[in-house]
């Protein structure tokens, strides 16, 4: 095994497993934030479907997620009269953004519960709207709250985008297969290690990012109890 | 596109399969839970040279995927337990191990390292107020923890318990890829003889999700039956 030849094969499948991470961190986010919107404002039919979303996301295995985005997409595609498009990777992108989403809803939730009732109850006395007492007395607080539980599903984001390789995206893991085969399935053990070399780098520098934002956010931190956060893992 | 009739038939598929997934949650579970207890209680005790090694540990299984974790198992478990079984002079063919075990080491090992954090989390939950008064009243350290801690501890835990055996029902559809046949393995195999994928699928996601709410039902039920009221 030539680690000087393995490596940069691998790094080149790299991009792929960025785009994808990237495309279900934005298009997640967003989800989360509509998710969460409608699961505490209560409104009747709507939320009970945030709710299922949400609980789809979480209790529903990745893989099985991917493969439903995979054979699903082009039925839905196909009764909206679209033409066929769906690549693996834009299969891949949609599953997990999905999964996301509903993650992170399940942060988002607690942290915003988690801000004191005297804070809405000031920033309703002195006039604010809804939107400018989110965006100001609400936002900053649950912001720091919710980071821990942010970085994690950043990192779980990223050890599942490993997943997206079963409904036939050419990321880092099906690129490493690509390897391992080349060289007669010789050295399994050896490339997954370094895959898990790998993997572990890119979790590191996402927490060591999530980690700069929690520190400058901590001058928000109000002295209310930080939320519960998932710890476990998800897969 | 989209075949409703063979839902039904599907569905009493892929039911099949459900027992053997719940037999092998629960055994990870249990394996684990127990694992991650000591590794709490390392902790917890700050016992020296074993608690750097815990954390290591954790941050180990933590920052790789489980499916690398299972595959780094798949190839590296028999020639391990061969070597481990020969230094102990045992003749053993590691590579008769079934497929199945290779998968509940490797979601043990994973999981292990989460189980520990609950495990923690609900332990440092613990008012130490209550261990004063426990040692003012002339308990014992291990009198203490059986029956002051260990009641208030596993109550603390239900609800990140039941998510973590959730979370290993997931995990265990990462074991097709090894040839364990779960739910959604079997979801994959009914699809593949007739060419119903989507159906198949969401057959598999809704008992998924089922047995997600017959879960978190049975945690809070516990919990509120278990939990003293102040």
């Amino acid at each position: 095994m030539d680690l000087s030849i393995m490596i940069p094969e691998l790094l080149s499948a790299l991009p792929l497993t960025l785009a994808i991470t990237f495309t279900a961190m934005v298009a997640g986010f967003v989800l989360a934030l509509i998710a969460t919107t409608f699961r505490v404002r209560r409104i009747p039919v709507i939320s009970q479907l945030a709710d299922l979303y949400v609980s789809y996301a979480r209790s529903v295995p990745v893989v099985l997620q991917l493969f439903v985005a995979f054979y699903g997409l082009p039925v839905l595609v196909g009764v909206f009269g679209i033409e066929d498009f769906v690549s693996p990777t834009i299969a891949a992108m949609l599953g997990l953004s999905l999964y996301h989403g509903g993650y992170l809803s399940e942060v988002m939730r607690p942290a915003y519960l988690a801000v004191e009732r005297g804070q809405h109850d000031a920033a309703d006395s002195l006039g604010y709207t809804f939107g400018h007492k989110l965006v100001r007395v609400l936002a900053p607080q649950a912001v720091h709250i919710a980071l821990p539980g942010y970085g994690n599903s950043i990192i779980y984001l990223i050890h599942n985008v490993a997943l997206v390789m079963y409904i036939g995206a050419a990321d880092v893991m099906a690129t490493a297969h690509l390897v391992m085969e080349r060289d007669y399935n010789q050295y399994q053990f050896e490339t997954y290690l370094v895959l898990a070399v790998l993997y572990s780098a890119l979790c590191l520098v996402a927490w060591l990012i999530v980690r700069s934002f929690e520190l400058r956010s901590a001058k928000f931190a109000s002295s209310a109890t930080p939320a519960r956060t998932t710890l476990m893992a998800s897969v | 596109m989209f075949d409703i009739d063979v839902l039904l038939p599907d569905f009493w598929d892929i039911l099949g399969a459900v027992p053997l997934t719940l037999a092998m949650a629960f055994a990870i579970f249990i394996l684990s839970t127990i694992i991650g207890s000591l590794f709490a209680m390392v902790e917890y005790r700050r016992i020296p040279v074993l608690r750097e090694l815990v954390v290591a540990y954790k941050v180990a299984f933590k920052g790789v995927p489980m499916v690398v974790v299972i595959f780094l198992a798949y190839y590296g478990l028999p020639s391990t337990l061969q070597f481990l079984s020969s230094l102990v002079g045992v003749e053993y063919n590691g590579h008769s191990t079934p497929n199945w075990v290779t998968l509940i080491v490797a979601l043990t090992a994973c999981v292990a390292a989460f189980q520990a954090e609950v495990v923690k989390g609900a332990l440092n939950s613990f008012d130490t107020g209550q261990s004063d008064a426990a040692y003012s009243l002339g308990y014992r350290k291990n009198q203490l923890f059986r029956r002051v801690m260990l009641p208030q501890v596993i109550v603390a835990a239900i609800p990140d318990l039941a998510n973590s055996f959730m979370v290993i029902m997931k995990a265990l559809s990462l074991g097709f890829a090894i040839e364990v046949v779960d739910i959604f393995a079997q979801s994959q195999l009914t699809a593949a003889l007739n060419f119903y994928y989507l159906e198949a699928f969401l057959v598999a996601v809704v008992i998924y999700m089922v047995i997600a709410y017959i879960v978190t039902q049975i945690a809070d039920r516990l919990e509120g039956a278990l939990r003293v009221r102040t």
